[in-house]
């Protein structure tokens, strides 16, 4: 137990040396919180200044961000979060260092934030998931295509107004390769 | 065979030497897409011995199978997928729903998911549980034994079609609709009858 609140008070710490670094060297007017567990959260003014932000995050000497670990969107419609309509979050984190910081992005419906293929090559299928959920489009993706749902589908189903229970039905369907209807045996 | 040559088979007998030998060597297609495929490999493992019952030989193509299991949640993209492989089970086949995924849907009622195997495939038990027990599994294959044995009608009146596989994504205007007002009990002389009521015969 007290071994645990060692490593948590080690942890802290080393959260808040980063903190500190992050802003007094990436700030620059950005809003910076911090979250419960000592995390730094830094939002990025808009879509083309993240990735520019990241690019610099990941050339820095001392952090040594060097691993994507997530990324994922969620739905701002009732405006809690700003004006934008969905958020991004990327979930960075230090391989050395043992840093974690989040990033989080605003972006509206017609915008399309940079992709960060070109930076980790992880973050293709991530942004191809936040794309079949949310249809928010990563400029310079390669790839580009749903992952989860079934390629016909249109909708976004995690966006807020899209119906839980609302299964779509497709008007091209083609047959499969599905066998002839089987003949019943007892007849 | 006797011995000059002539056949000593019954034929009256024929049919029940058929229906001891297919009950008695259930050869599995197990189709596990979640934690049901666990308690699946659970059985057929040696604590649960599913040997005991004839039904160990596990076969990955469908060609060579009698029974499917499914067990665990179908996707309306896994739909097709799942009906192909029914469609290539040569007759007689068996199909176990097994879990409260593979039967109803489960706790997934959203826009992604199959509500219940039914919709594509005819289904002849279904195991209840999240995912059921082993022994719950062992005890729908007793009974898939007890159906084969007794040649009891297992086909509903209104099959599920390919088509309803491809069109699994339509929630409410699929022809499964037909299938679940249509009820049907098995009579003594294994005769299926329709009892469902009429929806115009009600006040």
């Amino acid at each position: 137990m007290g071994n645990a609140i060692a490593k948590n008070a080690e942890f802290v710490q080393r959260q808040v040396l980063a903190t500190a670094r992050i802003q007094e060297k990436y700030c620059e007017g950005r809003e910076l919180t911090v979250d419960a567990v000592a995390e730094p959260i830094l939002w990025a003014r808009s879509v083309t200044d993240a990735f520019e932000l990241v690019q610099r995050l990941r050339a820095d000497d001392v952090l040594k961000l060097d691993y994507l670990t997530d990324i994922t969107a969620y739905d701002n419609v009732d405006g809690k979060d700003g004006p934008k309509r969905f958020v991004v979050i990327y979930q960075i984190f230090s391989t050395t260092t043992h840093v974690r910081l989040r990033i989080k992005l605003g972006v509206d419906l017609q915008e399309e934030p940079m992709s960060w293929t070109s930076l980790w090559d992880g973050a293709n299928w991530l942004e191809r998931e936040v794309f079949d959920m949310f249809g928010i489009k990563f400029k310079g993706h390669p790839n580009l295509r749903r992952i989860l749902m079934d390629e016909r589908f249109t909708g976004h189903p995690l966006r807020k107004e899209y119906p839980l229970k609302q299964r779509e039905q497709f008007p091209d369907n083609v047959p499969l390769h599905l066998g002839a209807h089987p003949v019943p045996s007892n007849t | 065979m006797s011995k000059d040559g002539s056949a000593m088979i019954f034929p009256s007998l024929m049919s029940e030497a058929i229906k001891w030998a297919r009950k008695n060597s259930l050869w599995p297609m197990p189709y596990g897409t979640s934690c049901c495929g666990i308690e699946l490999m659970s059985t057929l493992s040696s604590t649960y011995d599913l040997s005991r019952f004839g039904a160990e030989v596990v076969r990955f193509s469908p060609r060579q199978a009698d029974m499917l299991i499914v067990a665990g949640t179908i996707t309306t993209k896994m739909a097709p997928v799942l009906r192909s492989i029914y469609d290539q089970i040569l007759e007689p086949k068996w199909v176990i729903a097994m879990g409260a995924c593979s039967s109803s849907g489960g706790i997934f009622d959203t826009y992604s998911v199959l509500q219940g195997i039914d919709e594509i495939i005819p289904v002849d038990v279904y195991v209840p549980g999240c995912p059921p027990i082993p022994e719950g599994l062992i005890h729908s294959i007793l009974h898939l034994q007890k159906v084969i044995d007794k040649s009891l009608e297992r086909r509903p009146a209104v099959r599920p079609s390919p088509e309803d596989a491809l069109n699994a994504m339509t929630y409410s205007q699929c022809t499964h609709a037909a299938l679940v007002k249509s009820a049907y009990i098995v009579t003594k002389d294994g005769v299926a009858q329709n009892v469902s009521e009429d929806d115009s015969k009600k006040p």
